[in-house]
């Protein structure tokens, strides 16, 4: 047992390693910088809490962290509330199931700055795909990205970019159910809609669990798409945690007050995935 | 069995080393750019035993820089004539601004190149103070000579020299003559000129002026020097200058009259310059080098550039925003590396030449550090009658205030725009920034 301990040791020392020099020393150290008063480089005074006072007060962070939360909102809902309706529709399907698999996976091998420059080129005012359409029909053009749009607007690729990752977690959950229990249920005269809330739903309940909490922590790491779709704007009204995180560490090179909203951030998460294991936590289904 | 373990513990300590040991033959044997200490001074001595020597140089010349290419060439000239030297040119285009975390990058992790043509303004400052750059005119070999007056705008305020200017840049208005005559507009040389084209154009499908308001660089710069003239474009931050706040409400004001595309807010610097190129827009502000991109969509006869018209009491229609902000820096490791230190000085000799100097800026249409363009086409020549005439010239106001607080005032255009804050409120935030 104890030769074992020494392999588990000498295996695991290497992923530590790694782990620690890329993941964990640069967290502590962002922890460190958040601080001080720092370009990141060459000028560095230390501030105390002097950046999380900012923070506090600092109305853009405010902003940007409830258009986080309400991206959340969306996006949990939306794409995992997608991707279930599909993966039923897809499981009930015996023709074509395959082409439609790949057809709501496809997106997902889409790199992010990709499919956030296709939705740019969608929604421009005067060249853009959907205004092209309009002037064709012979209407007006439409202002798509405005104050009260543009988080809605960016919401759409978002969802629609990891709809498929769901999909398939959740397709694979349903076809894992054995059809015995289809078969029990017909017999009791069954209806479609009662087989997916009373049967499918409550047999993926644990999948669905983890694909709410991969959603959630999820979006809080939302950057390229926004930043290339608005930058955050008009004004700061689709501005998220991360495009204000990067604006404020690498185009203004206040790196300390850009770590504390890494800090934030990280809090953020972690304490989202716990509050939200503890909701949802039930007993597992085995069969 | 516990022997055993044991010895497979042992091979497989060996097998690390081995692959390590591996790994430093290899550097050894290509040596090139390596930021671990003991790695570099092996380098040397490899370097120094086979008479070889790597270089790096970071400029800005990449991306959609025409300079790009000729540079690239230059380089490998030099190369061909010094067959012991090979240069890594690791350029990266200044458009996104990410240049300045990679030198700061560089330096800082004690991997910085050994030349590099960078912003000699704010973002170079910490470089300064640290020492980590040449004050070339203490520099041996180095030949400063042949300069005109872009040098001495080089001049730190310790006294020192620690960049050489290659070509000078203006900004202005670049205006699309072709558009002008066709609606029958009179070209903006007046302030009322310039809001009478901008309601003319509103009334037809064409953009009066192509801008992103967040990425308001030069829009703001512009609206600054229109509303205070040039003694007052000069204010620091601090002052909070009622004219600067003017500036910022002007573009407002010039919104609301249909000025901008509606989507300006969310259109970056790079869809604006698409809009005017396309013919879709009359108007934008550029720099010196938009001439390169002008000239590539075959429209540089069609379109000229203007000094932004001054209204202010006191200023001046004519004075510029321009000046000599990049040059190249010598790192002071690379200088005080015995192994390098020639070549160094002989590459920054034969890049800061005249006839280098003038090869580059020939590509970009900008006015030389050195000598003079030939033979330029009339829209490159009025971009230079425009510096030579202008009474006063400055240089960008982001290139002399905190990067924070320029970065509230440019991404607060579109809140001003919509009416949610106002030019003063928005120095007060910027200036409270700078402290």
């Amino acid at each position: 047992m104890k030769g074992d301990k020494l392999y588990v040791f000498l295996f695991l020392t290497p992923a530590f390693v790694i782990t620690g020099i890329f993941l964990y020393y640069p967290f502590v150290d962002n922890i460190l910088q958040s601080f001080y008063k720092t370009d990141g480089f060459f000028n560095s005074t230390f501030i105390g809490l002097d950046n999380y006072v900012r923070l506090w007060s600092d109305e853009i962070a405010r902003e940007a962290l409830f258009n986080s939360l309400e991206l959340m909102l969306y996006v949990t809902i939306f794409q995992v509330g997608i991707a279930l309706v599909l993966a039923i529709m897809v499981n009930a399907i015996t023709k074509g199931a395959g082409f439609y698999r790949t057809t709501f996976f496809f997106p997902i091998v889409i790199s992010g700055a990709a499919i956030g420059l296709l939705f740019t080129l969608i929604y421009n005012y005067r060249n853009g795909l959907l205004n092209e359409i309009l002037v064709n029909l012979g209407l007006e053009r439409v202002l798509w990205l405005t104050e009260q749009s543009s988080l809605y607007m960016v919401a759409i690729p978002t969802i629609w970019n990891y709809v498929g990752f769901y999909f398939v977690i959740l397709l694979t959950a349903i076809q894992k159910i054995p059809n015995d229990f289809y078969e029990a249920a017909a017999l009791e005269g069954i209806t479609g809609v009662q087989k997916m809330f009373k049967l499918t739903i409550p047999l993926i309940v644990s999948d669905l669990k983890t694909c709410i909490v991969l959603a959630i922590t999820g979006t809080l790491k939302i950057f390229e798409l926004v930043y290339i779709i608005t930058r955050g704007g008009p004004g700061s009204s689709s501005e998220v945690l991360g495009t204000y995180m990067y604006q404020k560490a690498f185009e203004d090179t206040a790196m300390g007050y850009g770590a504390t909203i890494a800090v934030v951030i990280v809090v953020l998460g972690l304490s989202l995935a716990f509050i939200t294991n503890k909701l949802l936590q039930k007993e597992e289904v085995t069969y | 069995m516990k022997h055993f373990k044991w010895s497979l513990l042992l091979v497989l300590l060996f097998v690390l080393i081995g692959l390590v040991a591996c790994s430093n033959n290899e550097t050894d044997s290509t040596p090139a750019d390596n930021d671990d200490t003991s790695e570099s001074a092996e380098e040397t001595d490899t370097e120094e035993a086979s008479g070889e020597v790597d270089l790096r140089v970071v400029t800005t010349m990449a991306g959609t820089d025409p300079a790009g290419e000729v540079f690239q060439e230059v380089l490998d000239e030099f190369v061909s004539e010094h067959p012991h030297v090979s240069i890594e040119n690791d350029s990266q285009s200044a458009d996104a601004g990410t240049i300045r975390t990679k030198v700061n990058t560089d330096f800082s992790s004690d991997n910085e190149p050994d030349m590099m043509f960078y912003f000699n303004t704010v973002d170079a400052e910490g470089l300064i103070e640290e020492g980590k750059v040449v004050n070339l005119e203490e520099a041996e070999g180095i030949d400063l000579s042949g300069f005109n007056s872009m040098l001495e705008q080089q001049r730190h305020s310790d006294g020192n020299i620690y960049a050489a200017p290659q070509s000078g840049f203006y900004e202005g208005l670049f205006v699309n003559k072709k558009l002008f005559e066709e609606n029958g507009i009179e070209l903006p040389t007046t302030w009322e000129q310039y809001e009478a084209a901008i309601e003319a154009f509103a009334e037809t499908d064409i953009v009066p002026i192509a801008a992103s308001t967040e990425d308001s660089y030069y829009v703001v710069e512009h609206y600054a020097l229109a509303a205070g003239g040039m003694e007052n474009y000069k204010a620091e931050l601090a002052d909070q200058n009622p004219t600067w706040a003017e500036g910022l409400d002007n573009i407002k004001k010039h919104a609301d009259m249909g000025a901008f595309t509606p989507d300006a807010a969310t259109i970056d610097l790079a869809m604006a310059q698409e809009l005017f190129k396309q013919e879709q827009a009359a108007m934008i502000f550029e720099g010196s080098w938009f001439w390169g991109q002008l000239e590539e969509a075959g429209m540089g006869e069609d379109v000229t550039v203007l000094p932004m018209p001054v209204y202010a009491d006191g200023g001046e229609t004519g004075e510029i925003v321009g000046g000599a902000s990049q040059g190249w820096f010598i790192s002071t490791k690379s200088y005080e590396d015995e192994a390098k230190r020639d070549v160094v000085v002989d590459l920054f000799n034969y890049l800061t030449s005249e006839e280098i100097i003038v090869r580059i800026a020939e590509a970009t249409g900008q006015p030389p550090a050195k000598g003079a363009l030939e033979d330029l086409p009339a829209y490159l020549e009025a971009g230079h009658q425009l510096v030579s005439d202008a009474p006063a010239v400055a240089l960008p106001i982001n290139d002399r205030i905190y990067p924070e607080a320029f970065t509230h005032v440019r991404t607060s255009v579109p809140d001003i725009v919509s009416g949610n804050t106002t030019g003063e409120q928005v120095l007060e935030e910027a200036a409270a920034m700078e402290e």
